[in-house]
């Protein structure tokens, strides 16, 4: 932890590097961050909201982005986080500083992209639908959870695909059936009635309680279910510690693998 | 946990042995991973075969050997980037290592830019490098080109900043493998004279060269290394004569060695 202090500019460093990396020379710059998720979420409500309509929400768009803006994040930061260890063998090889920093730095670039995408959906939704209530109080408390959540299973797949290559193709391919398994343009309720598969959808994937909750406070202007946010506390700190556990015993022969 | 207290400038490495497996693909598959065996290839070479050395505070140290002796390898377990399959390594105070040429530079970042990271990646906060940024950028020699993107520097210039970095960042150890070659001779003097200056103050140089003359000006000791052990470890010009000695007389299994790396 004291490394971590220490290296405290180390990582302000990295998360502008990566900010401004990306698009370099692009005209749009950073603004590009936002611009994507936010052609995507046409995209999707093009064809979830106007071409399909499965499912029936009052404000459906706005429902479906706030869904989507939690999804965007998670699977952005991971498809980021994976190679990132790679593409930064140059450092690796030139000094021993902690190289957590490095799939940090990824998922909080992409973590500040979202803030500002949700504070924008945030907006649109609370003015239309007026759902300004004390539980929103609750939503910082959610979106640190996520952010644990998220960057714990970065430290997982930037190590693991540091040592095997198929992490990210695996991921990538993974993350779109997941995409259409979790609850983001329609709610579990909307797909089935029986209790096991509710149980499924609402539980067993571990992302849904972090949008049904966040969803429950932002679209619905209510408190989540104690179970959801006990859930999503537990959740992020199983995924940070079994990240520091994994990346800590996976990380010495970064300099040799990369 | 069980690091002995070293005085800044302290270097220990204690039967200190690395092997690396040598393969073309040098990331493992999934594959391997699930069949739990790893694809055939050369035996793993030895870089460092229970090597012992231990280096006070202001020594000056060269490291030399044929290719694939372990020069490079051994620099690389002293900085603490690469770690030992067996033995300890030990070092005091502040480490500075210049391992690769522009390794770790931003291509498309500034000099300038550049320096923070450098300074940054050795733990140095932003008021620390702020300090040192003007006198690293005049040592540089790269006047306006410091707030260029460094995609455009020639080699010299890379070599330029990376030494003045290097040079700049208070190291009790510093370790410098075979890049100063790079810069013209008026920078090599300039180099070897800001060396000799941080040697006065206390700091430890490890060198890796290949150029004897450079070894001999600026080593009191040399450490010849073959195969992974330490061959000879003594003053700088008697451990020269044993170097050029070695190298007239090639054996088959350095020879083998050497072709491997």
């Amino acid at each position: 932890m004291a490394d971590l202090k220490r290296y405290r500019y180390l990582f302000e460093q990295m998360v502008r590097r990566e900010l401004r990396q990306k698009y370099q020379g692009s005209a749009l710059g950073v603004a590009w961050y936002i611009v994507n998720p936010l052609v995507l979420m046409g995209a999707y409500y093009l064809m979830f909201g106007v071409i399909f309509q499965v499912a029936d929400h009052e404000d459906y768009p706005l429902f479906l982005m706030v869904g989507l803006v939690v999804w965007i994040f998670f699977s952005q930061a991971l498809l980021s986080a994976a190679p990132s260890l790679l593409d930064q063998g140059a450092l690796i090889r030139k000094a021993p500083f902690p190289r957590e920093t490095i799939p940090a730095a990824v998922v909080t670039v992409q973590a500040v992209t979202f803030l500002v995408v949700l504070g924008l959906v945030a907006v649109a939704t609370l003015g239309i639908r007026g759902t300004i209530d004390p539980a929103l109080l609750l939503l910082p408390v959610l979106l640190i959870a996520l952010y644990g959540f998220v960057l714990g299973l970065a430290l997982i797949v930037s190590v693991l695909h540091a040592h095997f290559r198929d992490v990210a193709p695996i991921l990538s391919a993974a993350l779109l059936p997941w995409f259409f398994l979790s609850p983001i343009f329609f709610a579990p309720q909307d797909i089935t009635d029986r209790a096991a598969a509710r149980f499924v959808m609402e539980w067993v994937n571990p992302i849904a309680p972090f949008i049904e909750s966040i969803r429950r406070v932002l679209y619905d202007g209510q408190a989540p279910s104690l179970t959801a946010v006990a859930y999503v506390l537990v959740a992020a700190a199983l995924a940070l510690l079994a990240g520091r556990v994994l990346f800590a015993r996976m990380q010495a022969e970064l300099a040799v693998i990369v | 946990m069980r690091q002995p207290a070293l005085k800044p400038g302290e270097v220990v490495l204690d039967r200190a042995s690395r092997g690396f497996s040598v393969r073309a693909d040098r990331g493992g598959t999934l594959k391997e991973l699930l069949l739990r065996r790893r694809s055939d290839g050369p035996a793993p070479i030895q870089a460092l075969d229970d090597v012992t050395l231990h280096i006070s505070p202001g020594q000056t140290v060269g490291i030399v050997g044929r290719n694939g002796a372990g020069k490079s390898s051994t620099l690389r377990v002293l900085a603490g980037i690469v770690p030992l399959d067996s033995g300890h390594v030990h070092t005091g105070g502040q480490l500075v290592s210049l391992l690769e040429l522009g390794a770790g530079f931003g291509r498309d970042f500034s000099g300038r830019e550049n320096i923070l990271l450098g300074g940054a990646l050795h733990g140095l906060d932003r008021a620390q490098i702020e300090a040192k940024l003007d006198d690293i950028i005049a040592f540089s020699e790269l006047g306006d080109f410091i707030d260029v993107p460094v995609k455009t520097y020639s080699s010299g210039m890379y070599v330029r900043l990376g030494f003045a970095i290097a040079a700049h960042l208070d190291a009790d150890v510093l370790l410098i493998d075979e890049v100063l070659a790079v810069g013209d001779e008026a920078f090599q003097r300039k180099c070897e004279a800001r060396i000799a200056t941080q040697v006065q103050g206390g700091a430890t140089l490890v060198l890796v060269s290949h150029d004897a003359a450079l070894v001999e000006r600026t080593c009191e000791r040399v450490v010849v290394l073959d195969a992974g052990r330490v061959v000879f470890d003594g003053p700088s010009v008697e451990g020269m004569e044993y170097y050029h000695r070695q190298m007239d007389t090639p054996t088959a299994q350095s020879i083998a060695a050497g072709e491997q790396r």
